[in-house]
């Protein structure tokens, strides 16, 4: 039987198996979009769990990739929400003297597949990625994080491969602008 | 030559991510998957447990009951003060002789 359909049925091994099967994928597009290997490992657990409760809704429209890829996507996006919102109630509380930590940026993320000579130049780049739009974030991660063709892109996202196109453009001009100001900043200093 | 200089940098930053091969997680993913899974079905479990106890159940009912009960009669009883107090109200404002301004509120000292 069909591996989805041993997962419908609730099946143990099945899901073990749909797991292993794609751990990899749905984690390395969590820790791309997110930069912390503890928020990325959260998310592969949400994504996985919010697919064997609605896995009755999948269709088989689109491949089973391409709907765990949204449902990391969307848990991602929504983590990051969450955790702005505590950084913002952080703040708020530190104001009012009720919680005296301070809230620390994280250090610079250094993806594990990087290769050694661009380390640093890499996380330069994850760290300019942070300042994209949500859409622009993503298309721009699973390109080159993931490798995922404009089409398969567009699929994830439901939008034309025109669009990804469009979005990517954008992404990379934003992103260029962003790291022109920051070496412009640093040699200034 | 600096332009150049900048331009080069930010084309070797962009390009950092060529060849970047696919993260992994920590091993024995499923296994803590799975204890994760455990332990939010035993949260709900115990939850809906307990929520069903007949203790529970008949104590929450008793406690819809009472607030109705309560903003029913407290409805009726504040409609009689509104109409009871109404003309009294309005004869007050018509025959008062304080007139109020903003000079009044905030010099409240003679």
């Amino acid at each position: 039987m069909d591996l989805i359909e041993l997962l419908k049925k609730k099946d143990r091994a099945a899901f073990k198996s749909v797991v292993e099967t794609w751990q990899d994928m749905v984690y390395n597009t969590a820790i791309g979009i997110l930069q912390n290997a503890q928020d990325a490992e959260d998310v592969t657990q949400e994504t996985f769990m919010q697919a064997f409760e609605s896995v009755a809704s999948f269709k088989g429209e689109s491949k089973f990739s391409t709907w765990l890829y949204r449902i990391t996507v969307s848990k991602a996006m929504d983590h990051i929400r969450k955790k702005k919102r505590k950084k913002r109630f952080a703040f708020i509380q530190s104001l009012y003297g009720k919680n005296d930590q301070p809230v620390i940026d994280p250090p610079d993320f250094f993806h594990p597949g990087v290769s050694m000579e661009n380390k640093e130049n890499a996380a330069v780049l994850f760290k300019a990625m942070e300042q994209l739009p949500p859409n622009q974030k993503t298309a721009f991660v699973l390109n080159k994080v993931e490798g995922l063709s404009y089409l398969e892109i567009g699929e994830v996202m439901k939008i034309t491969d025109s669009a990804v196109d469009a979005l990517l453009h954008r992404a990379k001009a934003n992103l260029k602008k962003i790291l022109k100001d920051y070496y412009i900043a640093i040699n200034k200093n | 030559m600096e332009d150049e200089f900048l331009n080069k940098k930010i084309d070797d930053v962009m390009q950092s991510m060529d060849g970047i091969t696919r993260a992994t997680p920590r091993p024995f993913l499923f296994t803590r998957l799975e204890a994760r899974m455990q332990n939010e079905k035993n949260i709900w479990s115990k939850l809906s447990s307990f929520a069903a106890r007949p203790v529970v159940a008949f104590a929450c009912i008793c406690f819809v009951l009472i607030v109705n009960a309560m903003v029913i009669l407290m409805s009726g009883s504040s409609r009689n003060t509104i109409t009871q107090q109404g003309p009294e109200l309005a004869t007050a404002d018509e025959y008062s002789q304080v007139s109020y301004n903003l000079y009044d509120f905030e010099n409240t000292k003679p």
